[in-house]
């Protein structure tokens, strides 16, 4: 095997003149070419993620339905708090994506550039965990005002679908409802993420996991 | 940014391009993606340019941005073509300097060595290019002894592929 080997060796270095041969001008157009990388890639999927959950507050009718049932079943104050804190946790996960963006360099060994990128994306990878939390809270605010307000059914304008309906059942197949489509959304949700998630850093982590194993 | 930083690297890449190229034959299977490498290579170097110090040699700091481009930095362009008449040109052998069966071997092992992880390639190919095992662990971010363990592992995969 070794002489095999030294063989391939020498014939390997005998190689140059069947190579390619690109001119100066070939390689100083290139140089002005956009990146096309895995961290540019990231960098901007991460910051349409940063904004996704954001743009639905854009929406005039989402914004001023959705706080005028807030506000009708009381929960101004809870959707305050929970906002407040919300975006500080944002803000920070920004700070810590933008710092961990920042140190990647190519000039790092394969190892430490591939763990680097890793956790840049593990950053938002949190931050998406965050996000559907937040989700799934809401909904459960939601419904626990749906709960305790005496007049959810005037309040969402379905005084008509329910005739002859106990206001008991009513108010528990909304509640029900609601807590299902909050489940269905952040699952749907999760899913395209992680699937999207996967498939961007597959190659990233067999790597990662290939020049690890030796280092246990 | 300034002309004579610019002259001087595209100088110096001309010189050296050969380090790229035989990186990008590696990793790639057909033309398109090996110019697709090559000039993300390139970007990659531009970009890392100017922290380039005169203090280490041109090519060792080529070797180390290339093989990231290659193994991290580069996705796969969609299209999967597999052309063997590419391979043969790369990796053309002159028949008149080998007896038969030798050009045969080497055959065999440049296509074994297609087959291997990005990794495994990586380390063929910093031991083609006679690179000490100091540099391969630095290069990697391995130890030294891990570097010489994964090396004879990868002789081993290169052994079995050979004979099935």
């Amino acid at each position: 095997m070794m002489d095999e080997l030294e063989l391939l060796k020498k014939d390997w270095q005998k190689k140059e003149e069947h190579l390619p041969k690109l001119s100066y001008d070939e390689i100083h157009t290139m140089i002005w070419k956009k990146s096309s990388s895995i961290v540019k890639w990231i960098f901007y999927i991460s910051i349409i993620e940063f904004i996704i959950p954001h743009l639905l507050y854009l929406v005039p009718s989402m914004r001023n339905n959705s706080l005028d049932i807030y506000t009708d079943l009381k929960l101004t104050n809870a959707i305050l708090v929970v906002s407040i804190l919300q975006y500080v946790v944002i803000f920070y996960f920004i700070y810590q994506f933008y710092k961990r963006y920042k140190e990647i360099s190519v000039l790092d060994s394969a190892k430490k550039l591939t763990s680097k990128i890793l956790r840049t994306r593990k950053t938002v990878k949190h931050y998406v965990f965050f996000s559907l939390s937040m989700v799934l809270l809401s909904f459960m605010i939601l419904v626990i005002g749906i709960y305790f307000s005496d007049n959810v059914i005037e309040i969402l304008g379905l005084e008509d679908n329910f005739e002859g309906m106990s206001e008991e059942r009513i108010k528990l197949i909304i509640m029900a409802v609601f807590a299902i489509f909050g489940v269905v959304v952040t699952a749907i949700f999760g899913g395209i993420y992680f699937l999207l998630y996967g498939l961007l850093t597959r190659k990233l982590r067999r790597n990662y996991q290939e020049l690890q194993k030796l280092e246990v | 940014m300034n002309k004579e930083l610019e002259h001087r690297f595209v100088t110096e890449l001309e010189n050296n391009q050969n380090i790229v190229h035989k990186v990008c034959s590696l990793y790639t299977n057909d033309r398109d993606s090996h110019n697709d490498l090559f000039q993300e290579i390139t970007i990659q170097l531009w970009k890392a340019y100017p922290k380039f110090r005169g203090d280490a040699k041109f090519s060792t700091w080529m070797y180390r941005v290339a093989l990231n481009t290659a193994i991290t930095l580069y996705r796969k362009s969609k299209k999967k073509v597999r052309t063997q008449d590419y391979d043969s040109v790369i990796f053309k052998i002159k028949a008149d300097e080998y007896d038969d069966t030798q050009e045969q071997q080497l055959k065999i092992m440049y296509k074994a060595i297609k087959q291997l992880g990005d990794i495994d390639k990586a380390l063929v190919f910093l031991y083609l290019e006679d690179k000490d095992y100091s540099e391969i662990s630095e290069t990697l971010g391995i130890s030294e002894v891990n570097a010489r363990v994964k090396m004879n592992r990868v002789k081993n995969k290169l052994r079995t592929i050979l004979n099935p």
